[in-house]
């Protein structure tokens, strides 16, 4: 009960959140997206403070009456100066590389102050270590944070926490922000001895193994096209400025291989498509050409960087939503 | 957070502000308070520098005790205010030891503060104040430096800061102090080291004293209403001593007692105020015959005023005085005649027998004071403050062997001879005279100027006061005891640094006299601004002193002060341009308005020629404006001149635009 409660508020807070401070790759921090509360110490010291006031009013001291209205207006000063330390940041989602699952997945923020000093900012994801940093006058800090992946598919972040506490820690000023970081998460790989010729029209024939290690035959260069494997590239002509070309092999004998998902075995669909993972990097290292072929996906046997990436997407996507 | 280390910053400032805050206490505390201090910190520096460790458990507990067992004998009990804030100081030294994460720090810090206050029930002047300031600055910096980021190594930015802070927070702490009710305390507390202060003395005995002490500390200060009465009028009454058991008078409690006392007052009315310096006792500093309506005082049965609770720190009340006062003059009580009387059985034996001597020589009463007044004025008495000391019937050998004294022995004496001889008598001791200070016009009472004499009972006039001193010594009345004892040179004898003793260089003289000023107007309207003051504020300037429209105004006065300092803070701030730029974006607002706002991709002199065409009216200030604008966005002025420029040919272009904008101008006009 309590929990379908919890659970409810819950969904309620997020749908606020939203419609308050919708995800954005760049927001400035204003009176709209900053909460601002007292934090514990803030509450001790107002604590701290009455006693105080006690002591003046019983030994009808004018200078602890004093000393006890300075301390408070400056707890007034303070809730303002913690407001403003957040205020007016401007935040940039950056980068953000796709990861495999299990991977730590670096996330680029900059911070741009409009004209004052703001000091010590954490940020902080709900559960894990927060990262402090100041933010120069009319400057920029740029850092990387970093985030715990588990699922494949695109990484599902909590909002962020922005907050600070500064000047005197009597207040916490925060603020939840979804900087739409798009990062793809690979399924974790697995390694699984390769399939066996896999070949689903069969019309590949039946060799059993891929016996060539792929570099054998040179046959030449060629002006080099978006998505040739890197390793290919022909980075001697290109230090004497001859331009990008990419080195071409023979690949006659080269069996172009078939990985479906049909053919890895594994618990769940998970892991069968950790185990496609894998072979594709495994194809990938040995430089063979592949396929992939999934329920409703097929991907024609290519190789290269390009190709690894549309494969990694597919197997990090199947059978999830789309993005909206 | 709890994880986290203490900033070598944060540590820096907080080491410093514990000695900002602990060294007023210090002179009050024995000297390895001091020590004390120096070994935490420097045991805490080591642990930051990671070459010793925190202390353990076993020394810990072992250090909390030896604490206690410390305040216990350095103070005689470990409750009272003297040995809690003795304790307090000391757990604030032994906490450094076991600051290990900012939460602990914090406490220390918060403890600071609180420490910061009770330095204020000890000591309240000017110096200690605004030392003060300098400890809530520091406390403020250690704050702020353990907010800061670690790697962050500016220790003065954290000092800067705290400074600004304070500042911003005085408006609002001012409009507080004045404005905030003074409640009357909640329970009843145990006041600071009561014992240890100055003043008068409650008995005289002046048999044992070989040489008056004297001190130039302040005992109060008292301004009038109108002119200050001559020194003849100004006796201070502090007290009546009415028992005497041979050797010491000393206070009669069933004669003080608290009953109206009935006096007939008459003549000119004299309003004074006195602010009384701290004795950690009640009695207060009157003229004969005062009334007051100040609530924290009462009138006592002999016609004294007390306090209601021992004066802990300065003390201000006002009482009016009378041009001729009666008190008691329909009678005395039976039982009160009795008291008044009372002398031991077997003492001073000749001063007996020349009492009966002078009672069958005089009928009145009036006739035998007077009688006994000629007599020290014509007998060779001798004022001194060394006096010989008495054996066993003191006042005999004064009044017939030694003959030497200063106040004290004359009251006594006089006294003595005025019970025997059936006239109720008692000696009053309080203070006479004053420095007048000619800046604040007001007087100044030392201890110095502590005095006795009597007051006698004379039937149909009730209570009479009489100096008999005055009858020796008419200059330590009408001029002062230094006057008095320019002779013997016994003035101050022990405090040969006391400002008053250099009365005679002039520029000293008015720097100790504007110096007790300030002090008296500080002690006057900040030390001793309690509900009485505040109210007597609120109907000055509210002309009510109903609490409910004070609160309203009040209210809208904080309420005020807190929207204009947030307004100041909070106003969202444009992103920053040139002046040129600015000026172009407010033009633009203004005249999108009017519908001819920039369009895009435009440059200056199109939108000009536009705007000439749209506005031919405003042709001029139009053209002053972009001319301006040109010249500062292209020639490369230096941007206070080109400001200098602009910002008048905006106005004027702004001021001269039209609300609504103008039908189109025909051709033929243009």
């Amino acid at each position: 009960m309590t929990a379908a409660i919890r659970a409810r508020a819950r969904r309620w807070h997020q749908g606020w959140l939203r419609r308050r401070i919708p995800p954005a790759r760049s927001l400035r921090l204003d009176h709209r997206r900053i909460f601002i509360l007292p934090s514990r110490a803030g509450v001790a010291f107002l604590l701290l403070l009455l006693i105080m006031l006690i002591g003046a009013i019983n030994y009808q001291n004018s200078l602890v009456y004093g000393l006890t209205f300075t301390l408070l207006s400056l707890f007034w000063v303070a809730l303002h100066h913690t407001y403003r330390n957040l205020a007016a940041v401007q935040l940039r989602a950056t980068g953000g590389r796709a990861v495999f699952a299990g991977e730590q997945v670096p996330l680029g923020l900059t911070l741009r102050s409009e004209r004052r000093e703001h000091q010590a900012l954490k940020m902080r994801w709900p559960g894990l270590d927060a990262v402090s940093v100041d933010v120069p006058a009319r400057g920029e800090q740029a850092l990387t944070l970093f985030h715990p992946t588990e699922r494949r598919g695109w990484l599902a972040l909590e909002r962020l926490r922005i907050e600070t506490r500064y000047p005197l820690g009597w207040f916490v000023a925060w603020s939840l922000v979804d900087l739409d970081w798009q990062v793809l998460v690979y399924p974790k790989p697995v390694s699984a001895p390769l399939p066996v010729g896999a070949a689903p029209e069969g019309e590949e024939g039946d060799q059993p193994h891929a016996q060539q290690e792929g570099v054998a035959d040179f046959q030449g260069l060629r002006a080099y096209r978006p998505g040739d494997s890197r390793r290919r590239l022909d980075w001697r002509a290109w230090s004497r400025g001859q331009g990008l070309h990419s080195k071409v092999f023979a690949e006659p004998q080269q069996q172009s291989l078939w990985l479906d998902l049909a053919a890895a075995a594994g618990r769940d669909l998970d892991e069968r498509l950790g185990v496609l993972t894998g072979w594709v990097l495994e194809m990938e290292r040995e430089q063979r050409p592949y396929g992939l072929s999934l329920p409703g996906v097929r991907i024609e046997p290519a190789q290269g960087d390009s190709h690894r990436e549309g494969c990694l997407r597919a197997l990090a996507l199947y059978g999830l939503e789309a993005r909206a | 957070m709890s994880t986290a280390l203490i900033p070598r910053n944060a540590l820096a400032w907080l080491l410093g502000a514990q000695l900002v805050v602990l060294l007023p206490h210090l002179p009050r505390l024995p000297w390895w308070v001091a020590v004390l201090w120096l070994g935490c910190a420097a045991w805490r520096v080591q642990i930051q520098r990671m070459r010793w460790g925190y202390p353990g458990r076993i020394l810990r507990a072992g250090g909390l005790l030896l604490t206690g067992v410390a305040v216990f004998f350095t103070q005689g009990t470990l409750i009272g205010l003297d040995a809690t804030v003795m304790l307090l100081l000391l757990l604030f030294m032994l906490k450094l030891l076991e600051m290990r994460n900012p939460r602990d720090a914090l406490v220390v810090i918060y403890l600071g503060f609180f420490i910061l206050a009770t330095a204020f029930l000890f000591d309240q002047g000017i110096p200690l104040t605004l030392y003060q300031c300098v400890g809530a600055v520091v406390l403020v910096a250690a704050l702020i430096g353990l907010q800061q980021s670690p790697a962050r190594n500016d220790p003065w930015h954290a000092l800067r800061s705290a400074a600004a802070m304070l500042l911003q927070a005085l408006p609002l702490m001012l409009l507080m102090f004045l404005f905030f009710p003074r409640l009357a305390p909640l329970w009843t507390i145990n006041l600071p080291s009561a014992e240890s202060r100055t003043g008068l003395s409650d008995t005289m005995a002046p048999a044992d004293i070989a040489n008056l002490a004297q001190s130039p500390e302040l005992a109060f200060r008292a301004s009038f209403e109108g002119n200050i009465p001559p020194p003849s009028r100004l006796y201070w009454r502090a007290m009546t001593l009415s028992r005497f058991d041979g050797r010491v008078w000393s206070q009669d409690r069933l004669l003080e007692g608290h009953q109206p006392l009935a006096v007939e007052r008459s003549g000119a009315a004299l309003e004074y105020q006195v602010v009384a310096q701290p004795t950690g006792r009640n009695w207060l500093y009157s003229l004969p015959g005062s009334v007051s309506d100040s609530p924290e005082l009462r009138a006592m049965g002999d016609d004294t005023l007390r306090a209601k609770r021992p004066l802990s720190s300065t003390f201000g009340y006002t009482a009016t005085a009378f041009e001729r006062v009666q008190r008691q003059r329909d009678g005395l009580p039976d039982d009160e005649r009795q008291r008044l009387l009372q002398l031991p059985e077997d003492s001073d034996p000749r001063s007996r027998a020349w009492a009966e001597e002078l009672r069958q020589r005089y009928d009145s009463d009036a006739e035998l004071v007077n009688a006994l007044l000629r007599h020290f004025n014509q007998q060779p008495y001798h004022y001194t403050l060394r006096p010989p000391t008495l054996g066993r019937h003191s006042n005999d050998e004064f009044l017939f062997d030694t003959r030497r004294g200063f106040c004290e022995h004359y009251a006594g004496a006089m006294t003595f001879v005025l019970r025997a001889a059936g006239i109720p008598a008692r000696v009053v001791t309080g203070y006479q005279g004053g420095e007048l200070n000619p800046r604040g016009g007001y007087l100044l009472v030392h201890q110095f100027d502590a005095h006795a004499w009597i007051e006698a009972w004379l039937p149909g006039q009730g209570w009479q006061s009489f100096d008999p001193t005055f009858q020796v010594a008419p200059s330590r009345i009408e001029r002062g005891l230094e006057e008095a004892m320019r002779e013997e040179g016994s003035f101050l004898a022990d405090a040969p640094l006391a400002g008053s003793r250099y009365r005679d260089i002039g520029w000293v003289n008015n720097l100790r006299l504007t110096w007790d000023d300030i002090n008296y107007q500080w002690q006057l309207r900040v030390l001793n601004f309690q509900s009485e003051e505040q109210l007597a504020l609120f109907k000055r300037w509210l002309g009510t002193a109903d609490w409910r429209r004070i609160g309203v105004v009040v209210l809208s006065l904080v309420g005020l002060v807190m929207v204009v300092q947030a307004l100041i803070w909070l106003r969202p701030r444009r992103i920053s341009g040139s002046p040129a730029q600015r000026a172009w974006q407010r033009l633009d607002q203004r005249l999108g308005k009017l519908g001819l706002g920039v369009r895009a991709g435009e440059g200056p002199r199109d939108w000009q020629q536009r705007l000439r065409q749209a506005l031919p009216q405003q042709r001029a200030a139009i053209d002053g404006f972009f001319d301006r604008f040109i010249e500062q966005s292209y020639a490369q002025r230096q941007p206070g001149e080109a400001q200098a420029h602009l910002k008048p040919a905006l106005q004027t272009l702004l001021r001269s635009l039209p609300r609504r904008r103008p039908p189109a101008p025909s051709q033929a006009l243009d």
